[in-house]
């Protein structure tokens, strides 16, 4: 696997739906409504920041720095992911 | 009617006002004039508990009604006498208002609410322990040109989770003042306050990252263009880095002509030079913030499951957490009903007393007759209902300071999409089981216009507390008590079977709206869900305290000169009775010459249908202001003065008819509840929803709408459940 060195590269994201429970990743991408992303970014969740999902119900939750927020699955299917420490799938 | 506040709003956004604050700085305060603290801060940082904590019991509550409704101010003075009011702003997770709360909160900071209230110190509370989120909005903040403290809360359990805030550091990099506290028990109260006033003489904290140098350029003639519309320059360039991210109308805005063009032109700048708009804020802000944590900010222990966690772990558990929730639901429910009773019943007695205690001091006559059947009887019959307000408000305060209600709203999320509504949607609703209004204004922290209206259009399909004194008045006199099972008899089951019609009827009818008027696609759920805390006790009690301060407010308005009225026009004109007949028929011959007679007699056709006579139509009408009067108008029509349940429940079930038939039958009554879960009888809720959805014509039309559906609801109901009831052979 090749240690990817700037957010454009393709190698190795994935949604945040499918990234391994409890991991880290890092967010690379964030594409969904204009007010949906606004929102994430104020709670924390932007190009950058380090999340993990901590569980999977009818909806996704993920750690956002030690906030917990619970989050659409469509959404998060937009939501695009860097996980760290291993490859994605 | 609404235009001109609307009027003078865009009046004041020309420029000479501002000008003064654009080169001035801070507004100097006049010696006499109270320091004006807003405060400000992310939902579940104790930001209410802190505004508690600092007024105590002297806050006010804008009325239902009025202009101020959003607004919570409270006040407090120091030991040497200088006063200080302080403004409680709804939650927010940044500027960039989603919500029409947020918006609410942006537009006091700005001043640009109407108001004329702009704060001189800004107070952000900031959770101790997610420091680098709450951050986000107090860096916005310390943007606007207004003198900012910090209040670093819940200081107890960052340190407690091993998070090491070096405080000095913080101050010197945020350049403000920080005070740390722990507002559920009181703690740095003291010092928070004296640095308010310390604060209001400094200088006002400024920007202290560096945008890209090709940025600021890009920035340059959107700034300028924003200052050309008002905004002092620190404001300006806030604003214009925030809105690169934000596509929508915001209010405030609409000062600044041609703004759309102008962002699209810095938006399209900051892509030739290779960057994102949307993400600017977003990096520069929280680039900034980590370097800071890095500096101040030390963790002991890596983060690793919390407490939180495992307790969610059942909460929100597939099988474990609908259940939870239910016993929840039932737990509030019944001790709204059984706790409350007892209490009731003192209310009652003491009342009953107070009422014949007075009235044996005054001769017979109409003076007697106004203190014990309009006054007693009327103020009375609405003030036993105090105790369930405030059981049900004390269980919604403590659901939400706990950090349940986001589970609940998480748990119901699946249902309320079915119908198209919002997991959020369920608190207002649950706020309706409680009282219509502070349900409709719970609305206001859905983000999507057509969620919210859908919500706002069925919270009074809620049985409120208003319906109950109906329910328990019919249900105890026509409903008999057959035991169904351990723990629910029939009479039982008839309130549970009004609410859950109620409960229904309002995620069907969310549903048709969600599919006609108010068509468009379920937002996506974004929910935090904050860890799990102790309440603070001091803080669910002065929240209890307002809403019944409110409800007593209005029964000795409201209620009280409703209660007059409807004893006058039962009065007069004065009939020459027949002094021979019993006292009763001497009664109803003077009820049917009245004012309140005639009008039931020429409303007669209209509620025959249903199976009604003029008297139970002339309740109608009298509760169409509010409801619970439905009670009050039977005391009055029936004589039954003071408070006498027991009596006035004997007199309608001898009622007859001017055929000889029962007036009432079970069947009859059972029609009437079901009138009274769908019909909307309160002036409060139809104010409301006219401000909430928007004031002026699009305000009355929606409540328009709202009241017409559910009054042919009603109707239709009630002459449905009388025409099936017969064909299945009922009485």
């Amino acid at each position: 696997m090749t240690t990817p060195t700037s957010r454009e590269l393709p190698v190795c994201t994935c949604p945040l739906g499918d990234s391994e429970m409890g991991s880290e990743s890092t967010v690379v991408a964030i594409e969904c409504g204009e007010n949906e992303a606004c929102r994430l970014r104020a709670l924390g969740l932007y190009e950058g920041a380090q999340v993990s999902v901590v569980g999977k119900r009818h909806c996704l939750l993920v750690d956002v720095n030690g906030t917990r927020l619970a989050l659409g699955a469509d959404l998060a299917e937009g939501i695009t992911v860097r996980p760290q420490g291993r490859a994605a799938h | 009617m609404l235009t001109s506040p609307k009027e003078s709003r865009s009046d004041r956004r020309v420029a000479p006002r501002t000008d003064v604050t654009a080169t001035a700085g801070p507004e100097r305060r006049a010696a006499t004039e109270p320091l004006r603290v807003a405060i400000i801060g992310n939902p579940n940082t104790g930001k209410t508990t802190l505004f508690n904590a600092l007024t105590g019991l002297s806050q006010r509550v804008g009325n239902f009604a009025g202009v101020t409704v959003e607004r919570v101010e409270g006040a407090f003075r120091m030991h040497d006498g200088r006063r200080v009011a302080v403004l409680d702003l709804p939650g927010s997770y940044s500027l960039s208002a989603g919500s029409p709360d947020e918006q609410i909160a942006l537009e006091v900071l700005l001043d640009r609410d109407g108001q004329h209230w702009r704060p001189h110190v800004v107070l952000v509370v900031v959770d101790a322990c997610h420091l680098e989120r709450n951050l986000f909005l107090a860096s916005q903040v310390c943007e606007l040109g207004i003198p900012v403290v910090i209040a670093l809360n819940q200081f107890d359990m960052a340190q407690d989770q091993g998070i090491e805030i070096d405080v000095p550091a913080l101050i010197h990099d945020i350049g403000v003042p920080i005070i740390p506290t722990v507002a559920s028990r009181g703690e740095g109260i003291e010092p928070l306050k004296k640095a308010l006033f310390t604060a209001a003489e400094l200088p006002p904290p400024a920007r202290r990252f560096t945008l890209p140098s090709e940025i600021e350029a890009s920035l340059v003639p959107l700034v300028a263009h924003l200052e050309k519309g008002g905004f002092p320059t620190g404001t300006a360039r806030m604003e214009a880095l925030r809105l690169l991210g934000v596509r929508r109308g915001e209010a405030h805005l609409a000062s600044v002509p041609d703004l759309v063009r102008q962002l699209d032109a810095a938006r399209d700048a900051i892509r030739a030079v290779g960057h994102t708009p949307e993400r600017e804020e977003s990096e520069a802000r929280y680039g900034w913030i980590g370097e800071l944590m890095q500096r101040a900010v030390k963790r002991r222990i890596a983060s690793t499951e919390t407490t939180s966690d495992r307790m969610d772990a059942v909460a929100l558990h597939r099988v474990g957490g609908p259940l939870i929730f239910l016993a929840i639901m039932a737990l509030v429910f019944q001790s709204v009903f059984s706790w409350a009773a007892p209490m009731q019943d003192g209310i009652d007695a003491l009342i009953h007393w107070m009422g014949s205690g007075i009235s044996g001091l005054l001769p017979p006559g109409d003076v007697q007759s106004l203190i014990a059947d309009g006054v007693f009887a009327g103020v009375g019959s609405v003030l036993v209902f105090l105790p369930q307000i405030a059981i049900l408000f004390a269980f919604i305060g403590l659901l939400e300071q706990s950090g349940y209600m986001a589970r609940a709203a998480f748990l119901m999320d699946r249902v309320m999409r079915r119908v198209g509504l919002h997991g959020k949607s369920f608190i207002p609703m649950l706020s309706g089981y409680a009282c219509a209004v502070p349900g409709i204004m719970a609305t206001r922290t859905i983000d999507d216009t057509q969620e919210r209206m859908a919500t706002i259009m069925v919270v009074p399909l809620m049985s409120c507390s208003a319906r109950l004194p109906v329910y328990t008045l019919l249900i105890a006199t026509f409903v008999p008590a057959l035991p169904l099972m351990p723990g629910l008899d029939l009479q039982g089951a008839t309130m549970l079977a009004m609410y859950l019609l109620g409960t229904v009827a309002a995620l069907l009818i969310a549903a048709i709206f969600r599919k006609t008027l108010l068509r468009g696609p379920v937002r996506p759920m974004i929910l935090e869900l904050p860890p799990y805390r102790w309440p603070s006790l001091r803080s669910l009690f002065v929240s209890v305290w307002q809403r019944c301060l409110l409800f007593l407010r209005r029964a000795g308005t409201v209620i009280l000169a409703l209660s007059i009225v409807l004893w006058a026009l039962a009065t007069y004109p004065k009939a020459d009775v027949d002094t021979s007949l019993a006292p009763e028929a001497q009664q109803e011959q003077q009820l049917a010459h009245s004012a309140l007679g005639r009008f039931g007699r020429a409303i007669e056709p209209a509620v025959a249908p249903l199976g009604y006579d003029w008297k139970i139509g002339v309740s109608i009408v009298a509760s169409f202001a509010a409801r619970e009067v439905f009670v009050s108008t039977m005391g009055t029509i029936y004589g039954v003065g003071g408070n006498d349940d027991a009596l006035l429940q004997d007199k309608l079930r001898s009622e007859v008819k001017a055929d000889g038939t029962p007036a009432y039958t079970p069947l009859i009554a059972v029609g009437l509840m079901v009138f009274y879960v769908f019909a909307l009888m309160c002036m409060s809720t139809i104010a409301v929803t006219i401000r909430e959805a928007g004031g002026g014509r699009l305000g009355w039309k929606w409540a328009g709408i709202q009241f017409v559906y559910m009054l042919v609801l009603a109707y239709g109901a009630a002459w449905l459940t009388l025409v099936g009831g017969r064909a299945l052979g009922f009485a």
